[in-house]
């Protein structure tokens, strides 16, 4: 059971140094808006995972 | 009601990560993206794409006197439309045009690359009252459409050699 969420955790992150390192490549090719738009999306997304993790009582 | 709520800071979640992945396809990769490839000496220099759109206008490569420099101008057409353009390159200096460098028509396919190549000779370019100490620059245009790439090119001067004084007479 624990061997499995190592695994877990292990492919949590490859995924996101995956993710990562394809925003590090693209985020230079962006335009001025784009980058502050993604930067809005991505506060967005953080802020409406933290909501949802404490409305499940994390 | 409570897992409504729950659901729609999900549903909200993703809707920022898919918005972020579409703006990073759309803004980031798709388009026209043109990179230089600048080879003088046995080394090969290149101008990203993204250098041009970091507002640098001007890039500046340097060769030797006698060398010749071999320029590759490729474009990427990251759309789903086909894309034609005329590429026009001439050496400038002092604001007037010095020589015609290259100039063709460029027809590419969705999705694919073309490319153009022309070698500059430094000693055709360098006129000849410029002394050997001297370094002389000039400026490579490319014009693509509307479109223009700026690249200074540098002739280096000749290195001073210290001339061996006279032996004084006996």
């Amino acid at each position: 059971m624990k061997l499995d969420y190592v695994l877990f955790g292990f492919g949590i992150l490859f995924c996101l140094s995956g993710v990562g390192y394809l925003a590090a490549q693209y985020v230079q090719f962006l335009s001025e808006a784009g980058k502050l738009l993604s930067l809005l999306l991505t506060v967005g997304m953080f802020a409406f995972l933290s909501k949802y993790f404490e409305d499940i009582g994390w | 009601m409570a897992t409504k709520r729950r659901n729609l800071f999900l549903y909200l979640t993703l809707a920022c990560f898919f918005g972020l992945i579409a703006i990073f396809i759309v803004d980031g990769y798709m388009g026209i993206y043109d990179t230089v490839y600048i080879t003088a000496g046995e080394r090969e220099q290149k101008i990203e794409p993204d250098t041009w759109q970091r507002q640098d206008k001007f890039w500046s490569a340097g060769v030797n006197r006698g060398e010749k420099v071999f320029f590759r101008y490729e474009v990427a057409n990251r759309q789903f439309s086909s894309y034609t353009a005329d590429i026009e390159v001439s050496a400038w200096r002092m604001q007037e045009k010095v020589r015609d460098l290259a100039a063709e028509p460029i027809a590419i396919a969705a999705f694919d690359e073309g490319q153009v190549e022309w070698v500059i000779d430094a000693t055709e370019l360098l006129p000849e009252d410029i002394p050997p100490e001297q370094s002389y620059e000039f400026t490579v245009i490319i014009k693509r459409g509307e479109i223009e790439r700026n690249i200074i090119v540098r002739i280096n001067p000749v290195p001073y050699q210290v001339k061996p004084a006279p032996v004084p007479p006996r």
